[in-house]
């Protein structure tokens, strides 16, 4: 899984397919032997496939139940005194940002559910779309619990003072509800920058246990990635989200001095409503994350999400601002 | 190109009409962009007043021919300033 991964984020158009082109349930209803997917045509499968929910969340379940992987045991086999200076700060930095995937992860469930039951009697199909969205935030959710544990439980063995009470509960502040699609691209896209950031400390670690974490949280984020793409897309496809939606978080993410940038950028945002992971990274954690390369993959991730999710083709954030304003007209 | 003036103006009741301010409110106070989010009733989030900046971008383009590129600016920010950006890049006079 770790290697896949880093070819993955590393290579996306020799890669491409393996990580997007998903063949969904075409192969047939019964087999449990079949490969588990994200289903990449999620509205089709409702509304063309007649796919029930119970057959979809069994689908997610699978997937979840293959992947599953152990965060204590790989947390006590790794050797602090293998670890170097900046792993140490990597390691730390990547607690404090998990921290705040909980918060996200309820904020996305509680908007789930009010819009599933907003489009029940209008769009059955797009409301049970959106109920496999909430309803797979549970998996969600629970994944991202493996990295916050880890890393913060390793930072405490390697000597950084446990992080207050205080603290954890402002860490835990509920984001603001917005647009679903709005909400959904934008977890597509900053899974995405959080593959590339895992993927750039793994590669320069050097201890096994580390490394091995660092890859299996990085492979996570991928899948979390192309299950909001597919989600995302599944929006866009049913018509009652406009892709302008996802172009806006696009934009807001590519543009000269955007969220990409995370805490490298010259003026981050104070906010009392709830805190960013990439507007927290620590000085080393920070730096590596908008070296020019890991840039550029992040650039790269979020134009093919995009596309993915819009089925609109943009080469630079230039022609996502174009084509955004063009969405939006006057 | 059209006067500056007549260029202000022109920006200043287009970001009034698109956030849904009265002008003496939003240019009056010289409210933030913080201020401007809380207090119109049309706008959720910076994501949303970024659309308003789109959209009076895409008027100037129609009505002047004049493409303005939208700022990346903090939350706060005071709305004047954002005008006197928009007015800075009209006169930079790039074409649509």
């Amino acid at each position: 899984m770790g290697t896949a991964f880093l070819h993955q984020v590393s290579n996306v158009g020799a890669h491409e397919r393996r990580l997007f082109e998903l063949s969904g349930l075409s192969e047939g209803r019964s087999g449990s032997s079949r490969r588990p997917v994200v289903i990449a045509e999620l509205y089709r499968a409702f509304r063309e496939e007649g796919r029930t929910l119970v057959e979809i969340l069994w689908e997610q379940h699978r997937f979840h139940e293959a992947r599953r992987w152990n965060a204590v045991e790989l947390v006590e086999s790794v050797r602090p005194e293998h670890l170097t200076e900046l792993d140490r700060l990597v390691v730390w930095s990547a607690g404090q940002a998990e921290m705040t995937a909980k918060p996200s992860a309820d904020r996305m469930t509680r908007l789930a559910d009010a819009e599933c039951r907003r489009w029940q009697g209008k769009d059955d199909a797009l409301a049970s779309v959106i109920q496999a969205l909430g309803s797979w935030s549970r998996y969600w959710n629970e994944e991202e619990s493996h990295h916050e544990m880890g890393f913060t439980q390793l930072s405490l063995q390697l000597g950084f003072p446990p992080p207050s009470d205080a603290t954890v509960i402002d860490y835990r502040k509920i984001f603001p509800d917005d647009d679903l699609l709005r909400t959904v691209a934008m977890l597509s896209f900053s899974e995405g920058i959080a593959a590339v950031n895992y993927g750039q400390y793994a590669r320069h670690v050097r201890e096994p246990a580390l490394k091995a974490l660092l890859k299996n949280v990085g492979a996570d984020e991928v899948q979390h990635m192309q299950y909001f793409i597919s989600f995302s897309k599944a929006l866009v496809d049913s018509g009652a989200y406009p892709a302008k939606e996802a172009f806006a978080v696009a934009h807001l993410f590519l543009r000269e001095g955007g969220e990409l940038y995370g805490s490298a950028r010259e003026h981050v945002e104070s906010r009392n409503t709830h805190t960013n992971w990439w507007d927290h990274l620590g000085d080393g954690a920070g730096e590596a994350a908008v070296t020019p390369e890991a840039l550029e993959r992040k650039r790269s991730l979020i134009l093919h999400a995009l596309k993915r999710i819009t089925g609109i083709s943009c080469a630079t954030p230039q022609e996502v601002e174009d084509l955004w304003m063009d969405l939006v007209g006057e | 190109m059209a006067e500056i003036d007549e260029l202000k103006n022109f920006i200043c009741r287009k970001f009034s009409e698109n956030v849904g301010l009265e002008p003496e409110e939003l240019f009056g106070r010289d409210l933030s962009l913080a201020e401007v989010i809380t207090r119109s009733e049309r706008l959720k989030n910076s994501v949303d007043l970024m659309e308003v900046f789109a959209k009076c971008s895409n008027t100037l383009r129609k009505q002047y021919g004049i493409r303005v590129r939208l700022p990346a600016l903090s939350l706060d920010t005071p709305i004047s300033r954002v005008v006197e950006l928009f007015v800075q890049e009209c006169q930079h006079g790039r074409a649509a």
